[in-house]
């Protein structure tokens, strides 16, 4: 039997007046690779900032792991075994690239030397290795998005939350990222993956939910959503019917 | 490694240098300050630089201290180890109020925080009756297993050895979690959070950590001076030069602040005592009683604010990592 690990249940959020985040419900399978795609502005990353604990909700309930997590904090929520990227990378710029897996591998450990041994596998598994003792700051785009993973997959987490983890990078660097994804979950962690790249997520997503200007516009496998004319529509603008 | 054998070794040359100046009370006297500088820059640098958490009211640490010491010494005839260790604990108190209520918010309003919580404590102390007012304190009598308590070298070796427990306090955060774990906090709040870090919580560690020190060093100095009063141990004064030390050594390093002590409080001596003044009178090159020398007289031996000033600036345009940040090699 299929267990779900993730259950957002009539979430909304509002800022004011603002509603980012409006009665979305879905559910992520364990080791599933999950995408939550749709265009500028749907919504995606207040609804990660929502599962991560960085915003409270306006109503509705998130369940990961059988847990009501809506209250927590967002280092709680770490602990509970979920852990997040940023779309715009946040290196822990002035401290190493080993140092900074080292902090997410503390979550894990206390002690120094275990948290460095983490670390370095970390580091050889997504191939920064040759990198251990540069400054994060000093990286390029690409190897910091690589970073970030290793920093978050220093934390063995049962889910991963990557928000554009392959914005702005090239075909190659792309192809990398989505190679050690799928080494993640073949592991048994499970992926949810916010893209508005469509490409991207058709190749790798098992399940895709597709949001539009804060609400839940289609769900399905890629195949049924790369055919669905809303998500056609929503992406190209309402005057295209092709 | 090299840096406990690094400490090991300045500590250990420190200890002997009174051996080799001789009784001259005078430059033991600047030592005292030198070490305790050192001292509070570096329990500042727990929070301010490897947290990120400036505090602009270390005064309000350093004053608990040196006023429960006294209070308790003078009123209450305590021993003045119990004393001190009182001190830690009133300023543990104030640190986990301000903490408690300001780390929930995030950027400057801690800095803020911390001015008003030092001004409270400073008003306070000149208003209430068992703190003396503004009359302050004064301690005519104190003995601690029969030490001699006049002589300036039981201070000395007191502040060094406070020196070297914050020094490796420092050092055994560098390479431990705590420490990994401010540093991250200081580098991005939200990255941190994300790790699994308790934001509130490791920073209420590190101003705990920070605030006992420094309230230790408050309580040493009371003792050592026997007169305390606001403007002497509360003023924001105090607090300034705690940070700037720290900057101009350079923040977030283990030695940047005892550098800093090192060359400014004998710098402000200097200044303070009108020793460049004297010497060109002395050698005749500037006329006691000509415009220039007059100047000197009246205004040089308060400048040393004015020249702390300016060398922060200039650190601050052209040195960012302090003057230790010179010597390290860039990533």
């Amino acid at each position: 039997m299929i267990q779900h690990i993730l259950h957002i249940n009539h979430v909304s959020k509002h800022f004011g007046g603002n509603v980012a985040v409006s009665d979305i419900s879905f559910s992520v399978d364990e080791k599933q690779i999950f995408g939550l795609i749709g265009p500028n502005g749907a919504g995606k990353t207040t609804l990660f900032n929502c599962i991560s604990g960085f915003y409270p909700v306006t109503s509705g309930d998130i369940i990961f792991d059988n847990k009501a997590i809506n209250s927590l904090r967002p280092d709680e929520v770490c602990h509970l075994g979920m852990a997040r990227t940023w779309q715009r990378v946040k290196p822990l710029g002035s401290l190493t690239v080993l140092e900074n897996v080292m902090v997410g591998a503390f979550a894990i450990t206390n002690a120094t030397r275990e948290a460095e041994e983490i670390a370095i596998e970390q580091l050889g598994s997504v191939g920064l290795i040759d990198y251990a003792q540069k400054a994060a700051g000093s990286l390029s785009i690409g190897l910091k998005k690589k970073l970030e993973l290793a920093r978050v997959l220093a934390t063995r987490p049962k889910m991963l939350l990557l928000d554009e983890i392959c914005g702005g990078l090239n075909h190659t660097e792309t192809e990398t990222i989505l190679g050690i994804i799928r080494d993640v979950r073949n592991k048994g962690a499970t992926i949810v993956f916010i893209e508005h790249d469509m490409k991207a997520v058709t190749a790798i997503c098992d399940w895709i939910v597709v949001l539009n200007s804060g609400e839940k516009l289609a769900e399905g496998r890629p195949e049924e959503i790369t055919r669905n004319p809303e998500v056609i529509a929503a992406y190209l603008g309402g005057g295209y019917n092709a | 490694m090299k840096q406990i054998i690094l400490i090991a070794i300045i500590a250990g040359i420190a200890a002997v240098l009174p051996l080799v100046t001789g009784e001259s009370p005078y430059f033991t006297g600047v030592m005292i300050s030198v070490l305790m500088m050192a001292a509070l820059s570096s329990a500042w640098n727990i929070l301010g630089g490897y947290a990120g958490q400036y505090s602009f009211g270390h005064a309000a640490y350093f004053g608990a201290g040196a006023y429960t010491t006294m209070i308790l010494i003078t009123q209450f005839n305590l021993n003045p180890l119990l004393s001190m260790a009182a001190g830690i604990i009133i300023a543990c108190l104030i640190a986990l109020i301000t903490g408690s209520i300001v780390f929930r918010l995030r950027g400057h309003y801690f800095g803020l925080a911390s001015i008003a919580v030092a001004e409270i404590v400073r008003l306070s102390a000149l208003n209430f009756e068992f703190t003396g007012g503004a009359q302050g304190i004064l301690l005519s009598e104190v003995s601690l297993w029969g030490l001699d308590l006049n002589s300036k070298n039981p201070f000395y070796y007191g502040m060094l050895l406070v020196l070297v427990v914050t020094l490796g306090i420092t050092l055994y955060l560098r390479t431990s979690k705590t420490g990994f774990y401010l540093q991250a906090i200081r580098e991005d709040q939200d990255a941190a959070a994300s790790l699994g870090i308790n934001l509130s919580f490791y920073k209420n560690k590190a101003l705990l950590i920070s605030a006992s020190l420094t309230s230790l060093l408050g309580s040493l100095y009371a003792v050592y001076i026997r007169f305390i009063d606001t403007s002497a141990v509360l003023d924001l004064r105090l607090s300034i030069e705690i940070i700037l030390t720290a900057i101009i050594g350079g923040v977030g390093t283990l030695w940047g602040p005892v550098l800093g002590a090192v060359l400014l409080v004998p710098l402000a001596e200097v200044l303070r005592s009108n020793v460049i003044g004297d010497a060109l009178v002395k050698q005749g090159l500037v006329s006691e009683t000509s415009g220039l020398g007059i100047f000197l007289k009246e205004n040089l031996a308060h400048a040393h604010v004015l020249v702390y000033g300016i060398i922060t600036v200039v650190c601050i345009l052209y040195l960012p990592k302090g003057i230790l940040g010179l010597f390290r090699r860039v990533k």
